[in-house]
């Protein structure tokens, strides 16, 4: 690509991990033109520690932040604390991109990245559009939640998966009491593994928080004695009800495709992109949660809406922008932080065809599993206090290393041992 | 005040492995990680990732980086730079020699 094709300027619009990430990586290759971060929210601050330590105290604001305040100037970032209302595009693409903000302003760049992220899904049950029926994706949302959750406050989590079960987590370490709604026994299966996803659903009730498997359908809120009172049906078709203080909807996120449906990109379950962030529209890219690859349609996205896969998928934007070679990822990987406990996962656990799961024990505790195809190649992984271990397997799943089953099932045989084959 | 110390032999760390020079021996804020790096150096970096508190000893040495094991930040341990998020501020290095087959670790005494 000649320098011709560079674009002079780079607008940005969300200021999560993804759209931060295509920022600082367009400066750190060497992009001089103007650019400039549009997120009403303002300096962009990091989303995984609201689900944990920022819910409990733990964290400060300042401690969110993805870069500190005077690295915008030094790297002459322009940010605007605006939400991005309309994104216009020509279809011959001759006229650069505008992008509207709510105060009416016009900004115009050579070209635009959406990231957006995803909006969380709301609660589709009677009852659930109520303003004590909480979600959680920004420190807005987060604050709401820390300022309600104290000792002895009724916290209803719905949703067993990682979102539900670390506000599960935090809210009890407060000393809430907390209840936790969630749809199957063992939340997570993919992406830990079935022996893993027991324990971890297990540690639920250890800690002290009522779990009732099942789905919600209905909440209750006129109630003086109790505020909110959330009807589950059992997974066994028995009826239960619990009484809330404060309920919190932790059943998913959905891409937020709003700005980019209506501006006439591409969207299908998500932005469309290929594998280097492009829309439908030259002068367009997207990043993060809000996006879906091409080619992966049917498809779950399990592993596309963690933290890393936003961070890549910013930076490779960045090096799409500049014409410049999109590095190739390796296997996708998540953490997750709950009850004390540390769970890291690579690739997936859902076994394929042919293949199998190895659980690694200690003492009985089942603290790690590996999903091997049928030739002993690994595909998955997963790991509780063990970051290392994950580590390790995520570079034998990207090399293609055929390991032992016996050492890996083996807790005296570190899996950083097997990377050497 | 600038000193040296000796922490062993350059032989007894491999290639992408770390030793740990705790701070009691230091006398620095953090304990110290020496790195037998992939492009054949060592180098000396404060062991605790400046993102959460995690020792970076633990982590993979790529090339002339190493990644925190947490949470995957990864830096550059020829300048403590904070290469990749969630880490955004570096980690201090030190100067480390290796002469007649043993680490020498210069560390500043912070107090």
């Amino acid at each position: 690509m000649t320098d011709a094709a560079r674009p002079g300027s780079v607008l940005v619009v969300g200021g999560g991990v993804a759209g931060f990430a295509a920022v600082r990586e367009l400066r750190r290759r060497g992009f001089e033109g103007e650019l400039t971060l549009v997120d009403p929210q303002g300096l962009p601050y990091d989303r995984p520690p609201l689900f944990k330590e920022f819910l409990t105290g733990d964290a400060d604001a300042h401690r969110l932040l993805l870069a500190p305040p005077p690295w915008f100037a030094e790297h002459r970032v322009a940010l605007v604390a605006r939400r991005a209302e309309r994104l216009e595009l020509d279809d011959d693409g001759a006229a650069r991109p505008r992008v509207v903000l709510d105060d009416g302003a016009v900004l115009t760049a050579d070209a635009v990245v959406l990231a957006p992220g995803g909006r969380p899904r709301p609660l589709a049950v009677p009852g659930g559009d109520h303003p004590d029926v909480a979600v959680l994706r920004t420190r807005a949302d987060a604050e709401r939640i820390a300022a309600r959750v104290h000792f002895g406050t009724r916290v209803t989590v719905i949703g067993g998966g990682f979102t539900g079960a670390e506000v599960a987590s935090a809210a009890r370490e407060a000393l809430a009491e907390v209840t936790l709604v969630s749809a199957t026994a063992a939340p997570a299966l993919t992406a830990v593994g079935p022996a893993l996803a027991a324990r971890l659903h297990v540690m639920h009730a250890e800690r002290g928080v009522d779990v009732l498997e099942g789905l919600v359908t209905r909440i209750d809120h006129d109630d003086t004695e109790a505020p909110h009172r959330v009807h589950v049906r059992r997974l066994d078709g028995s009826e239960a009800s619990v009484v809330a203080d404060l309920v919190v909807a932790a059943v998913g996120i959905a891409p937020d495709t709003a700005l980019a449906e209506a501006a006439g990109l591409e969207v299908d379950g998500g932005i469309l992109v290929d594998a280097a962030g492009r829309t439908s529209h030259r002068a367009v890219y997207a990043a993060g949660d809000a996006v879906r690859r091409r080619g992966t349609e049917g498809t779950s996205p399990p592993a596309a809406r963690h933290w890393e896969p936003a961070l890549h998928s910013g930076q490779d934007v960045a090096a799409a922008i500049l014409g410049e070679e999109v590095p190739a990822r390796g296997t996708p990987w998540f953490w997750s932080d709950r009850h004390g406990v540390h769970v890291e996962g690579a690739g997936s656990m859902l076994p394929v065809p042919g293949g199998r799961i190895v659980d690694r024990a200690v003492r009985g505790t089942v603290v790690a599993g590996f999903a091997l195809d049928a030739d002993g190649r690994m595909t998955g992984a997963a790991a509780v206090d063990d970051p290392t271990a994950v580590k390790a397997a995520r570079r034998i799943i990207d090399r293609g290393i055929v390991v032992d089953p016996a050492r890996l099932a083996d807790p005296d045989v570190p899996v950083r041992a097997l990377l050497r084959g | 005040m600038a000193r040296e110390i000796n922490v062993g032999p350059a032989s007894a760390v491999p290639e992408g492995e770390s030793l740990v020079v705790p701070k009691e021996t230091t006398g620095t804020k953090d304990h110290i990680a020496v790195v037998h790096a992939e492009d054949g150096e060592f180098y000396a970096i404060d062991d605790t990732c400046s993102h959460q508190d995690y020792a970076l000893s633990e982590g993979f040495v790529e090339g002339a980086c190493i990644e925190c094991p947490l949470h995957g930040a990864s830096f550059d341990l020829r300048t403590g730079e904070a290469l990749t998020l969630p880490a955004t501020t570096p980690v201090g290095t030190h100067v480390v020699e290796v002469r007649d087959g043993d680490l020498w670790l210069t560390v500043q005494d912070d107090a």
